[in-house]
C-alpha cells in the first residue's frame, strides 16, 4: 500500500515556499522593500505554529478540516510567489528578470503545487470534488515537456552566444 | 563597524536569514515527520466482503458477522460432477486490491483411507464478466489430497466477483462421508 500523503504537507510545502521567497527577496533586495524578507520569514513561523497546532488538535479537525487550513495556507504562500513575481514585472518594469523569475520560481512552484494536490486529491478517503483527477501518466508528459523545453531554450541561447561571438570575431577581423 | 553598516550588511543579513530557514524548514520537517510516525488504528468495515450469491439458497451456507466468514455445506455424488455456479460472492468496496483464495486445512487429512472416496473439490474465482481468475483445485491421488494454491490477482473497486464449486465422488463411494475443508481469502490493499 502507498503511504498516503497527510494534509499538513501542504503547510510544510507552503512554509518552504515562504522561506525560499524569503531568501530570494533578500538577494535581490534593491528592488524590495527592506522588511519583505523577515514578513516572509514571519510567515513561515506561523506555518510552523500552525503545524504545531494541527499536531496537538490532530483528533479534534478532523481529515476535512486539517486539509482545507493547510490547503488555504498553501494558496496563501503561491499568491505570495505570483505577486512577487508581479511586483518585479509591472511597478518595478523589470520585466527580464520577471520573466526568469516566473520561469525559475513560479512556474515550477505551481507546477510541483498542483500535482502535490491533485496525487492527494487521487488518494483521499474524503471527496474532494472541487480538485480535478489528474492521472499520474500526465505527471511524465508534463516532465518530459518540461525537459524538452529547457534542452530547446538551453540549444538556442548557446547558439545565439555563439554567433554573437561569431559576429564581434569577424568584425575585429574586418578593422584588423 | 557602526551598528548601522551591520545592519545594512547585505552577506550577513542573508546569511542569518538563511540560518532561520535551515532552523525553521528543518523544525517543521520534524514535526511533519512525528504526524507521520503517529500510529492510529482505526476500527473500519473490511474492503472485501462474503455475499450470498444466485445459487446461495442450493449450499445452505451462512454468512457471519461483518461478512468477513461464511460455511457452505456442499454435496458430492459419486461419479458424476456436481456444479454449483454461483453459491458465493466476494464484494470490494473499497478501491483496487490483490486477493487469492489460500488453503488452510482440509479433514480428512492425506493418508485417511476416507480420502479415497473424493475425486476433486474445485474452487474457481470468476470476475463480473465471468472470466477465470484463479482457482483452488482439491484433487485425490489415492487416500492422499493435492496441495493446491493461487496467486493473486487484481480485483477493481466496486468489483463483485463469485466463486463456483465443483464436486465429485468416486463411483461407489461410500455415503455420508463429510470433507471440512477450510479456505482463506488473502487480501492485499
Amino acid at each position: 500500500m502507498q503511504p498516503q500523503l497527510l494534509p499538513e504537507f501542504f503547510a510544510l510545502l507552503g512554509i518552504d515556499i515562504f522561506l525560499a521567497i524569503s531568501l530570494l527577496t533578500i538577494l535581490l533586495d534593491r528592488h524590495f522593500p527592506a522588511a519583505v524578507p523577515y514578513v516572509y520569514q514571519i510567515a513561515g513561523l506561523v506555518g510552523f505554529g500552525h503545524l504545531l497546532a494541527s499536531r496537538e488538535f490532530m483528533p479534534l479537525f478532523g481529515d476535512y478540516m486539517r486539509f482545507w487550513y493547510c490547503f488555504i495556507y498553501l494558496i496563501v504562500a503561491l499568491a505570495n510567489v505570483v505577486v512577487v513575481n508581479i511586483y518585479l514585472a509591472t511597478p518595478k518594469k523589470l520585466w527580464k528578470l520577471a520573466k526568469i523569475f516566473f520561469g525559475a520560481v513560479t512556474f515550477p512552484t505551481i507546477l510541483m503545487s498542483t500535482f502535490f494536490v491533485s496525487g492527494y486529491a487521487n488518494g483521499a478517503k474524503m471527496s474532494l470534488p472541487l480538485f480535478p483527477q489528474i492521472p499520474m501518466g500526465f505527471l511524465y508528459v508534463a516532465l518530459v515537456t518540461c525537459t524538452v523545453v529547457l534542452s530547446v531554450g538551453i540549444f538556442v541561447s548557446l547558439k545565439l552566444t555563439r554567433s554573437e561571438k561569431n559576429i564581434q570575431k569577424e568584425v575585429k577581423e574586418q578593422h584588423g | 563597524m557602526d551598528k548601522g553598516r551591520i545592519l545594512r550588511n547585505k552577506p550577513l543579513k542573508l546569511l542569518t536569514l538563511l540560518l532561520t530557514s535551515m532552523l525553521i524548514a528543518s523544525a517543521s520537517a520534524t514535526v511533519y515527520y512525528s504526524l507521520i510516525m503517529q500510529p492510529s488504528v482505526t476500527i473500519t468495515a473490511a474492503v472485501v466482503a462474503f455475499a450470498q450469491g444466485g445459487d446461495w439458497s442450493a449450499v445452505a451456507g451462512s454468512i457471519g458477522t461483518n461478512a468477513t466468514w461464511c460455511s457452505l455445506a456442499l454435496k458430492a455424488y459419486p461419479n458424476a460432477t456436481l456444479t454449483y455456479d454461483e453459491p458465493l460472492n466476494l464484494t470490494n468496496s473499497g478501491t483496487g486490491v490483490q486477493i487469492r483464495l489460500r488453503r488452510v486445512s482440509i479433514s480428512p487429512a492425506s493418508g485417511n483411507s476416507q480420502v479415497g472416496n473424493f475425486t476433486f473439490i474445485n474452487f474457481t474465482l470468476h470476475d463480473e464478466t465471468g472470466v477465470i481468475k484463479g482457482s483452488l483445485n482439491y484433487t485425490t491421488t489415492g487416500d492422499t489430497w493435492s496441495t493446491p494454491s493461487m496467486a493473486f490477482t487484481a480485483m477493481d473497486a466496486s468489483d463483485e466477483w463469485y466463486i463456483a464449486i465443483q464436486t465429485k465422488a468416486v463411483a461407489g463411494a461410500i455415503a455420508n462421508i463429510v470433507a471440512d475443508i477450510q479456505i482463506a481469502v488473502d487480501v492485499q490493499e
